[in-house]
């Protein structure tokens, strides 16, 4: 065997007794936004031409809003009542109690059911963002970090599984959610996606402007970071502060907590 | 088709189609050597499993466009090789990649007398130190093409050079590991 050849079949001998890394089993999400963007298969033509009209993005989230109205208009009994007196139903629509039933946590990675994007490390989640993500003191490093594509820029959300003072949400395993995102507060835009059963207070988050929303919000609109209104889903739907941190970045601290201690947490991130 | 491993052509087409499974396998078969690609460019663990996993989504949403019969592991070691780079090139540091040997033999192997395994043990842990020895870009094409056992085609893809420069690089890096290797037995 020629000397060049032999020194090839050592370095193959050697290279199957490397010690690589082990090999983590990769969790890819397959992203539903980004499925068939390319073709616009599997969605409607209507739909297509809707979005690609220069009207159809207001449409579309005029669309959405009215949905949530009307979800939020018949989950709410007396109004579910009217409607149906309205439509001349007649039919008896019965109260039943439910009570809270504890749920089991959720196995597999912290808030990987939340829908909050892919998981990485905090150091791959930086690499993909242009703006410094910053980590709360008061918190410390997370326990898991997600990244999404989507809105515009990217969203990045830090989950926590314990928080001094912060109970754990039964059903997510999480205590607190600190997601930031690229765009701007917009107070006419969220308010209105509101329920009856949240209240908005301003509030000053280290020289900032910013809110505290109380109660059950479910939808957090903003201005993301092309100009359009964005409509995000607050994933615990608790009470929420949403603040400007510089930027051009959005931070919002999600758990069930008062509003003191979320404001603490806030004035614990590192000053951009 | 029951007991007979689907081929890649079958399963992008039925992940093409919205079957989520379909793509799962192929993540499964390609996941090992799509993550030791982007550690061998990356030189980080943690790195490699990000720009693989990245990787595996951009793959995903470009699907509709892979030639149907082309061979998809150079396209895949690609899109994860491009998404490591440029995980280094936006993070201005590139981790030192030190690569080091498993203890002992591994299963399937002849069962080799303890002298000849103590031979076997230094000579590779030798050759090895020089491998380590030599500049990045020698150790990333030898890695790519020897320990990772790319071919041609896909060493180029990994690297994001040109096959004809793969193969002048390549040997450029064994005279120059050839040359160490004789000053180490003369010395």
């Amino acid at each position: 065997m020629p000397e060049s050849e032999l020194l090839e079949q050592q370095l193959i001998q050697l290279g199957r007794a490397v010690d690589w890394p082990a090999t983590p089993r990769l969790r890819v999400e397959i992203p539903v936004l980004g499925r068939r963007e390319g073709r616009g298969e599997g969605r409607p033509a209507w739909l297509d031409a809707l979005l690609g009209s220069p009207w159809g993005r207001p449409v579309a989230v005029a669309v959405a809003a009215l949905l949530i109205v009307a979800i939020t208009l018949t989950a709410y009994t007396p109004s579910r009542e009217a409607i149906a007196n309205w439509i001349n139903l007649h039919v008896n629509i019965q109260r039943v109690q439910q009570l809270p039933t504890p749920s089991p946590l959720p196995s597999g990675t912290l808030g990987s059911e939340l829908g909050l994007g892919l998981p990485y490390t905090l150091e791959g989640a930086q690499n993909l963002v242009k703006w410094q993500i910053t980590v709360p003191a008061d918190l410390g490093r997370p326990d898991a970090v997600y990244v999404r594509t989507l809105p515009e820029g990217g969203e990045v959300t830090l989950v926590y599984a314990r928080a001094p003072g912060i109970p754990v949400a039964g059903q997510t395993g999480v205590a607190v959610l600190v997601t930031e995102v690229r765009g701007a507060v917009r107070a006419d835009y969220f308010s209105k996606m509101l329920g009856p059963d949240t209240t908005i207070e301003q509030v000053l988050v280290r020289g900032r402007s910013g809110y505290w929303v109380a109660g059950s919000p479910h939808i957090f609109m903003f201005q993301d970071a092309s100009g359009q209104p964005y409509p995000d889903t607050l994933r615990l739907a608790t009470n929420t502060l949403i603040f400007d941190s510089g930027n051009g970045t959005i931070t919002r601290i999600e758990a069930y907590t008062s509003k003191e201690r979320a404001i603490q947490i806030a004035n614990s991130l590192p000053e951009r | 088709m029951e007991g007979r491993p689907a081929d890649d052509s079958e399963l992008i087409s039925r992940a093409l189609r919205g079957e989520s499974a379909a793509y799962e396998e192929i993540v499964q078969r390609y996941q090992q050597v799509a993550f030791r690609t982007a550690y061998v460019v990356t030189g980080s663990a943690a790195d490699a499993e990000d720009a693989a996993q990245e990787g595996f989504v951009k793959a995903f949403r470009a699907l509709d466009r892979f030639r149907i019969g082309a061979d998809l592991r150079p396209w895949l070691l690609r899109i994860v090789a491009n998404e490591a780079r440029n995980r280094v090139r936006s993070s201005g540091r590139r981790h030192h990649l030190e690569l080091r040997l498993t203890e002992g033999f591994r299963p399937g192997d002849a069962a080799p007398s303890p002298e000849a395994v103590a031979v076997a043990s230094d000579e590779r842990r030798r050759l090895l130190d020089l491998v380590n020895s030599l500049s990045e870009e020698d150790r990333m094409v030898i890695a790519s093409r020897y320990f990772l056992e790319l071919s041609g085609e896909e060493t180029a893809a990994a690297l994001g050079i040109p096959e004809g420069t793969v193969k002048s690089r390549l040997s450029r890096a064994l005279a120059r590991l050839r040359a160490r290797v004789e000053e180490a037995a003369s010395a």
